[in-house]
């Protein structure tokens, strides 16, 4: 018996609690059912394995960017920069195991719910999506339930994920055939909300036939920011100097000197931009090994169980039905949420970081839905209201993941913020020390 | 119809971030490409990177074949992204032009 106390501790402690070797595990099993050759399996694994260890790396550097990014503008307007206990390089050394299978477990879940009830219609393919929902739902849970066991976790965090994937594609359904004019695939982004409600409201703005958006012509300088690296760089090295010149000189001096002792301040803040959008790009190019292993198996089983069903996919499988619209959907947003980081700077409430590829894809997809139903006042509205959620929730979220990761309020869409707004609600009366 | 091209073909697609949509198009690339016969390597990336990738053929979207051309010897902007018939006949389309399908 004590043996296999043992073994299951080892098990648990060295299998399941390292996020890298469990989703290399996961993709081992995943492309082993499907008959792949044995070295397509291992290779698979390893390249899984490694994404996770990228996506470390790039943590680590995207982190380090956005404090002193949050350092010198809260010095500009004399606030201190947001706190943070934990990190979400830690949260995911303690409880990536648990997340890991909360996307497997919800992932089946969610297949299961499918295949029992027809009319939820839509298989959630967005990868990327499902991990960072996953990490999202395990954060607000824990930050409700700080001492919740690692199996509660698994089974509240799979069912949630699970229910969010199938109800999400379901209730923009009706707002999705109009945009792309068939049912052929479902909509499975976290800029649902802002789609839904650009969707909504567009048509009371503006008419699709009056004000299409694919009318217009915008200049084509601006296509630059459609790569979203540039976008990041340009716009948080832009802020930080902007910044640097407002804010307290010694902090900035001694900040730029622990980068390094000889280099000018001013070269430091362009190079906190730059580090920034490297670490995001990092961060990316990590979350993309893993996806590659694990979304192709995630449609095997999903074809296999549920044959005929329809794939809920990723934001920009609806911009060329209005490529116009994303980026005016963009740039409403972009603008809004600067204007909100003065106001929120000014005011005193919060540090806001521009999140531009929460700008730019939560944006444009907003902006794709306004134009269906209300031409380029409805795309605008939709970048409007993206803006608001990314500047709203960022400030509020922050505060709330403050204990296991709230870096994640800074790379978060709109259905993010709602989820870990929910979460919080309904836990509340129960949520415990 | 007759594949002249010695080596497989080496396939990119790409989306802005190369991590949701370029995968779906790369499962429905590699598809059709099986379909056609045409022995091929599909990868997927991100725009930054698809620049110095070196592959025979981009796939992406039309709001980012402006800044793929020439990256390329052939740039193909797709709609659809899971219509593996309609990029059959456009790929088999476009290898013609390019004399590499006979």
């Amino acid at each position: 018996m004590e043996f296999l106390r043992q073994l299951l501790t080892w098990i648990a402690n060295n299998l399941f609690n390292q996020v890298a070797i469990l989703i290399g595990l996961i993709v081992l099993v995943g492309t082993a059912i499907q008959r792949k050759r044995f070295e397509e399996v291992f290779a698979a694994a390893i390249r899984a394995t490694l994404g996770v260890l990228i996506l470390f790396i790039g943590i680590d550097v995207f982190v380090g960017g956005l404090l002193s990014f949050q350092t010198i503008v809260g010095s500009a307007f004399n606030l201190m920069p947001p706190k943070a206990t934990k990190t979400l390089a830690d949260f995911l050394g303690t409880h990536g195991g648990s997340i890991a299978l909360i996307i497997t477990i919800g992932f089946l879940i969610h297949v299961i719910l499918v295949r029992l009830l027809p009319f939820l219609r839509y298989v959630y393919l967005t990868g990327h999506l499902m991990f960072w929902i996953s990490v999202i739902v395990a954060a607000a849970l824990i930050e409700s339930f700080p001492r919740m066991g690692p199996t509660a976790l698994v089974l509240w965090g799979s069912v949630i994920v699970a229910v969010y994937w199938s109800l999400q594609p379901l209730y923009i359904a009706r707002a999705m055939r109009k945009v792309i004019g068939s049912d052929e695939w479902g909509y499975g982004h976290t800029s649902s909300a802002a789609c839904y409600l650009a969707a909504t409201l567009g048509g009371a703005v503006g008419s699709k036939d009056k004000h299409d958006t694919e009318k217009l012509k915008l200049p084509q300088r601006l296509a630059f920011f459609k790569d979203v690296n540039v976008s990041t760089a340009v716009i948080i090295g832009v802020i930080m100097l902007l910044a640097a010149a407002f804010a307290d000189k010694t902090l900035l001096a001694e900040q730029a000197k622990k980068f390094s002792a000889t280099v000018d301040p001013w070269v430091w803040a362009v190079l906190v931009g730059l580090r920034f959008a490297a670490g995001i790009a990092i961060l990316l190019f990590g979350v993309r090994m893993f996806l590659a292993e694990i979304v192709p198996a995630f449609k095997g089983i999903s074809d296999k169980l549920i044959p005929g069903s329809r794939p809920a996919l990723d934001v920009p499988t609806v911009f060329p039905f209005a490529p116009t619209a994303v980026m005016v959907g963009f740039l409403a947003s972009t603008v809004t949420f600067l204007i909100l980081m003065l106001v929120f700077g000014a005011a005193g409430w919060f540090t806001l970081v521009p999140p531009m590829i929460m700008l730019f894809f939560p944006g444009g997809g907003a902006g794709v839905f306004g134009n269906a139903f209300g031409g380029w006042r409805g795309a605008m509205l939709g970048g409007v209201i993206n803006g608001l959620f990314l500047a709203i929730g960022q400030a509020t979220v922050w505060g709330m993941l403050s204990n296991t990761a709230p870096e994640l309020a800074t790379l978060g869409d709109p259905d993010w913020y709602i989820l870990v707004w929910l979460i919080k609600l309904v836990t509340a009366p129960f949520a415990g020390p | 119809m007759a594949w002249v091209r010695g080596e497989p073909l080496r396939v990119l697609t790409v989306c802005g971030v190369g991590m949701g949509s370029s995968l779906i198009l790369k499962m429905t690339a590699e598809k059709a490409l099986a379909e056609l016969g045409i022995p091929a390597r599909v990868e997927h990336a991100d725009l930054g990177s698809a620049r110095g990738a070196g592959a025979d053929v981009i796939l992406a979207q039309g709001l980012h074949t402006s800044e793929l051309t020439g990256t390329a010897p052939l740039v193909v902007p797709v709609t659809n992204f899971l219509d593996v018939a309609g990029l059959k006949e456009t790929l088999s389309r476009r290898f013609r032009e390019q004399g590499w399908l006979t």
